[in-house]
């Protein structure tokens, strides 16, 4: 029943969540073209946001709005702020959006972009770290926070609240 | 999901989960922790929260030891993987396509500039 990724989970120490997000893809572009898919809004817009508001330099602001995609239409606020801008071959910036549904708040992630060159193009890696479940100890954030917007939510939609 | 709600929606439930968030429990040790509440009744949350899959239930020998099961509230940690997964895949393509039509403009001027310089010269 149990799945290796619970018995890998299980091998005592701490439980992966806190991990980083990594991802490492192939693209058939130089990494100058790859590089402004990051900071310039024009190319950004055409795979991450639907809006964007960038000042690439370290201090500078870095504000995406995502489609929500519960097709009601609105937006996710992204209000990040460039750490390191590095062309081209870093970019990192932090993460994190107003809408406390989103369970990111501004601020409280990292997106660790690298980029080197790779025979045909470029080899990207995306690393999205300090994700707030690595934060579990804080009473406020985390899963402690996920689960009491969990439950109020259910008393909400139960009538169980005043 | 529904069942997910329904296990947290209990104040001694979202403790037990924390309690065992980090250090893996026998069931008497958990329940030693509510001094207020029964052990049949820790039982039945425990069960609650096995069902739903926010707990990992391992025997050893007669005792039954808890931990919380990090893939039962990695919702997020999950959303984001797939996130990227999309957003990436688009991004290479977009990529691609821009470095297509940015080499044929190089591919199509110089050779524009070399007739003129080879009919000049």
């Amino acid at each position: 029943m149990s799945k290796p990724s619970d018995r890998n989970a299980g091998a005592g120490s701490v439980v992966d969540v806190g991990e980083p997000i990594v991802r490492e893809i192939h693209i058939r572009a130089t990494p100058e073209t790859v590089f402004e898919f990051f900071t310039d809004a024009g190319q950004l817009t055409r795979w991450l946001a639907t809006e964007a508001t960038l000042d690439p330099r370290p201090g500078g602001v870095c504000h995406q709005e995502h489609a929500r995609e519960d097709g009601s239409g609105g937006s996710y606020h992204m209000r990040g702020e460039f750490v390191e801008v590095s062309p081209p071959e870093r970019v990192v910036y932090t993460w994190g959006f107003t809408d406390p549904d989103a369970g990111v708040p501004p601020g409280s992630s990292v997106v660790d972009v690298t980029l080197t060159p790779d025979g045909d193009g470029t080899r990207l890696r995306v690393e999205h770290r300090d994700l707030p479940a690595a934060a579990i100890d804080s009473h406020a954030g985390g899963w402690t926070g996920m689960l009491e917007r969990l439950a109020t939510a259910v008393m909400t939609t139960a009538g169980e609240r005043p | 999901m529904q069942a997910v709600l329904d296990a947290v929606v209990e104040p001694r439930r979202r403790e037990i989960l924390r309690l065992v968030r980090r250090t893996e429990l026998p069931a008497g040790a958990i329940a030693a922790q509510f001094g207020d509440v029964s052990r049949p009744a820790i039982s039945q949350h425990l069960r609650v929260l096995r069902d739903a899959g926010l707990l990992v239930e391992r025997r050893e020998g007669t005792r039954r030891l808890y931990r919380t099961r990090p893939a039962g509230l990695g919702e997020l940690r999950a959303f984001l993987e797939e996130f990227w997964d999309t957003r990436l895949e688009a991004l290479r393509q977009e990529a691609e396509q821009e470095q297509r039509s940015r080499d044929h403009e190089q591919t199509e001027r110089p050779e524009r500039r070399g007739g003129k310089r080879g009919r000049r010269g």
